[in-house]
């Protein structure tokens, strides 16, 4: 049986397709004048569709994907908050999309980025940021390429990164791929950085710094903040802020008051810019005075003539992406910024914080909860102790046919059989109440009838898929 | 303004049921000294105003009629099915698939994206995408380096030199060298201690290479070495020989021009792809297809995770997790769209009036066509006076073509022009009388 939508490729005429390019107005010549037989492509593969056929099918394809403006989407450290219309409208503005990056007359754009870049200064503290990388992973390398560069200049020879468990897995990931290698520093049972172990791999002497999550990826915000950072600092090291759970921390305190030279945001979650299903995103890179010279170019700076780009300089890391970053992805997160304001972007920490901690006392009462105190943004469940040995991916995959869309699950990987949930601040507190009540009944299930938890989902446009297939035989393409 | 549906009363009784007093208590974890009570931001802003604030900014931007500007970003024709598709807020608004079974319908569409990439390119396998042209072609060089294990590679001449900075700031990340040649040095330079080659074809500055010498060249005295391809333009691929037909090891290039507008140069598509080989080392994400478990349907989902960093973290082929997917969405439907006779027409036309317009330069007294080679849609042009041209481009409301002083100071007096299917006769006739009117000018002292 085939899939139930058939591939576009199985549709296709010998018709006369719609045009849409311009009428050929200017003289032509034999295309072989041009360009030499041997180097034209014999056929090409592309059907001739009719446009209504087109339509109708992601026509058909969109129903059958679940986006925030279908339900709740509480994918733990996604931050899956409702993107608002008007960010829409703006983004597709023609004095921004049809701007030439290498244009003169762009003074729009380069007074939205630098504008873009205070606002994000002031929130979290920083000094200097750049807008160039393209999502969170990127911004990672960049800020530590920003540390290799730090390290070179100064002739140390730093090698090092400490990643806690609990990171995310770009970042040893994103460390790799600036040359370092991972220390993994292993949570203490509040779910915090351990200090005397910190100090212990500090000894050492070829680190660079630490990357961290604060508030971690189990929703908690390190108390010890301040003598982390002091620790790293006292041993020559720097400390990256990992800003991908930044949106309870908006307008009530700063990364940079926690003691982090370099931070990155993701515009695609904090700050409201659709996901895309899976991107465009954005990863601004935040960095102290210090280090401001090795920001990436181009780098903005404001001049009496206006906005400019700084001279190039020897120390920078270079260029991480060709012309400015994801210009697109930016005007939305700076439109989000202006239309909240200070007062709504604290009520967005707010709120984020409430719709958390609302939900896990009521969850709590009937799925295991690892770590039992206040969260921030998220915190994390696990299918230890699940009647019948129900597991993670059962209970998530049976959210599935309640029409909502699951957590985060297996990870952080130090929880086993996590479920990691984030509601964020858009939430209402109905919609909060549906995924409760959807959750008590799955465990209810797990007790009465978890061969219902094991197959499922069953409402869904196909059923559990197999994975280990797709792997061993995989199929990229027809 | 704020998107957060609660009233007070509803927070008090949330509270009551956390059993918190207030929404400070909840962010007890704190240290007070970290608390700040007054962010210097701006008030919040009504819908309308903000409209009108962001309206005022982007008018201060110019938008030109008609444009022969390109170097890696390009004006070519969006159906208006694209921005229908890519709107419907069920795609744009929704995360990486986790989850297949709520995600079919655009695992499904990334599936067909990976299938019209190869056919297209006639390359084994595409991944789902990557952040742009420059970063695909960056990884790709670093990725050759993972696969063979040697830590030298060789930049021809001609690829575009911001894509080329990128590639320096990802190698050096690395430990990796690079050495930038001209082709006609590429012979001697080759040895076994070489990754990889990279280059660009159509080049920079629009020479469209017979890549069969290269790779004949590289086969011969370097067999383990990877020959990367990467293209600013793929639209040519409408009419030129795919990289698929020449030996290519790993083909990336940048997207944008595939139903994408400009937007100051992003968001844009890395294209990504390779031979079945590399599969297993290849970067970022991968749509597969594959069946239910008990059951017979065929289903789509994110599949060879094993290479990627969420679970191998330190080990992982790279960093890449958020991608550009919406982009690739735009391509797919752009290319369905424009169909096997829409994109042969649009390469035609792209061909065509570019070499129109470079037959009418040649004519022109003092300027000197510099490509030896066949071109697509841009080449590059020595005139008496750039500045000239350029300004009376702007009064005329022409984008001007490329001052490539911008990049290599030492060319003075060239220009890249680019003309695409968006050039109408009318535009091509000013931007010629405009050049026909400066040709006695005299020559800026170089």
């Amino acid at each position: 049986m085939k899939s139930n939508i058939p591939l576009i490729f199985e549709k296709g005429f010998d018709g006369e397709q719609q045009s849409f390019v311009p009428q050929m107005d200017v003289d032509m010549v034999d295309l072989n004048e041009i360009l030499p037989e041997n180097l034209q492509r014999k056929d090409l593969p592309i059907p001739n569709i009719p446009e209504v056929d087109i339509i109708r099918h992601f026509i058909n394809l969109s129903l059958r994907n679940y986006g925030v403006d279908t339900g709740i989407y509480p994918l733990g450290s996604c931050t899956m908050k409702y993107n608002p219309k008007v960010n829409e409208v703006v983004a597709k503005l023609p004095g921004f999309t049809f701007i030439h990056p290498l244009q003169e007359e762009s003074e729009g754009c380069l007074e939205l980025l630098y504008h873009l870049s205070k606002l994000l200064g002031e929130l979290t503290g920083m000094d200097g940021f750049t807008l160039q990388p393209a999502a969170g992973a990127h911004g990672e390398l960049v800020g530590l390429l920003i540390m290799k560069k730090y390290f070179e200049i100064k002739g140390l020879k730093k090698q090092k990164i400490i990643v806690p468990d609990s990171a995310h897995g770009t970042n040893p990931a994103s460390a790799k791929m600036a040359g370092f290698s991972i220390i993994e520093l292993k949570s203490n049972e509040h779910g915090e950085v351990p200090l005397d172990q910190l100090e212990f791999a500090m000894l050492e002497g070829d680190i660079a710094g630490i990357m961290l999550t604060n508030p971690n990826t189990l929703g908690i915000f390190d108390k010890q903040i301040k003598d982390i950072t002091r620790i790293v600092h006292d041993n020559g090291g720097l400390c990256y802020y990992d800003g991908a759970n930044l949106n309870p921390m908006l307008g009530i305190c700063r990364p940079r008051d926690m003691g982090f030279d370099i931070v990155h945001l993701n515009l695609h979650k904090t700050f409201s810019t659709p996901h895309g299903g899976g991107g465009p995103g954005s990863g601004p890179i935040g960095v102290v005075n210090e280090l401001i010279p090795f920001l990436p170019e181009p780098c903005l700076i404001s001049t009496k003539q206006g906005i400019a780009c700084r001279e190039k300089n020897d120390v920078s890391i270079g260029r991480i992406k060709a012309f400015w970053g994801n210009f697109g992805v930016i005007i939305r997160a700076y439109a989000y910024i202006l239309a909240l304001g200070a007062e709504g972007l604290k009520k967005v920490a707010q709120i984020a914080v409430l719709n958390a901690n609302y939900l896990k006392v009521q969850l709590q009462q009937k799925y295991y909860l690892p770590y039992n105190r206040v969260c921030q943004h998220e915190f994390v469940l696990s299918d230890q102790g699940m009647p019948n040995n129900v597991t993670t991916e059962d209970i998530a995959k049976r959210i599935l046919d309640f029409g909502i869309y699951a957590p985060t699950i297996y990870f952080p990987l130090i929880i086993p059989g996590a479920l990691m949930i984030e509601p964020t601040e858009t939430e209402s507190k109905q919609s909060l109440d549906y995924f409760v009540e959807v959750m008590n009944q799955i465990y209810d299930e797990a007790k009465s009838n978890s061969v219902l938890l094991r197959n499922a989902p069953h409402n869904t446009p196909v059923k559990r898929l197999d994975a280990v297939l797709a792997a061993r035989k995989p199929v990229l393409h027809d | 303004m704020n998107f957060v549906p609660h009233d007070n009363k509803t927070i008090a009784e949330m509270l009551n049921i956390i059993g918190a007093n207030s929404l400070k208590e909840l962010f007890q974890d704190i240290p007070k000294d970290l608390f700040i009570e007054n962010f210097n931001l701006p008030s919040g802003l009504s819908e309308s105003d903000l409209l009108n604030q962001l309206k005022e900014l982007s008018q201060k931007n110019k938008v030109y009629s008609s444009s022969f500007l390109g170097a890696g970003c390009y004006y070519h024709y969006i159906p208006s099915l694209v921005d229908f598709v890519t709107s419907r807020s069920e795609f744009y608004t929704s995360y990486t698939p986790y989850q297949a079974e709520a995600s079919q319908g655009y695992l499904q569409a990334i599936y067909e994206y990976q299938t019209i990439i190869s056919r297209l390119t006639q390359m084994d396998i595409a991944n789902a995408s990557m952040y742009d042209g420059s970063t695909a072609l960056a990884e790709a060089a670093v990725m050759a380096s993972i696969i063979t294990g040697k830590n030298s590679i060789i930049l021809i001449k001609g690829i575009h030199p911001e894509y080329e900075e990128v590639v320096r700031t990802y190698c050096w990340g690395q430990n990796i060298n690079i050495e930038t040649e001209i082709i006609e040095n590429l012979e001697d330079k080759l040895n076994n201690k070489v990754a990889a080659i990279l280059f660009q074809n159509p080049n920079f500055f629009g020479d469209i290479e017979d890549i069969f010498k290269i790779t004949k060249i590289v086969r011969d005295k370097c067999p383990d070495c990877l020959i990367i391809q990467v293209m600013t333009d793929p639209t040519c691929l409408g009419i030129l020989k795919p990289p698929g037909d020449t030996d290519i090891d790993i083909f990336v290039a940048e997207g944008q021009s595939f139903g994408i507008n400009p937007s100051f140069g992003g968001p844009g598509l890395g294209i990504f792809t390779a031979k079945q080989k590399y599969l297993r080392k290849m970067p970022g994400r991968l749509i597969g297809k594959t069946k239910e478990i008990e059951g017979q349907k065929e289903g789509f989902l994110l599949t060879l995770q094993a290479r990627e960093q969420h679970i191998r973290r330190e080990k992982a082929s790279s960093n890449i997790c958020t991608n550009q997917a919406l982009c690739s969405l735009a391509a797919l439907v752009y290319l369905l769209a424009m169909g096997r006779t829409g994109l042969k027409e649009v390469a035609l036309q792209n061909f065509q009036k570019a070499h129109f317009v470079k037959k009418e330069l040649s004519k022109i007294h003092g300027y000197e066509i510099l490509n030896k080679k066949p071109t697509y849609n841009e080449f590059l042009v020595k005139c008496p006076n750039i500045k000239a041209l350029i300004k009376q481009c702007k009064q005329q409301n022409l984008q001007p073509p490329l001052d490539i002083s911008r990049y290599y100071p030492e060319m003075k007096n060239v220009v890249l022009v680019c003309v695409t299917e968006m050039n109408s006769k009318d535009s091509i006739d000013t931007f010629i009388k405009i050049a026909q009117s400066i040709s006695n000018d005299k020559m800026e002292v170089e």
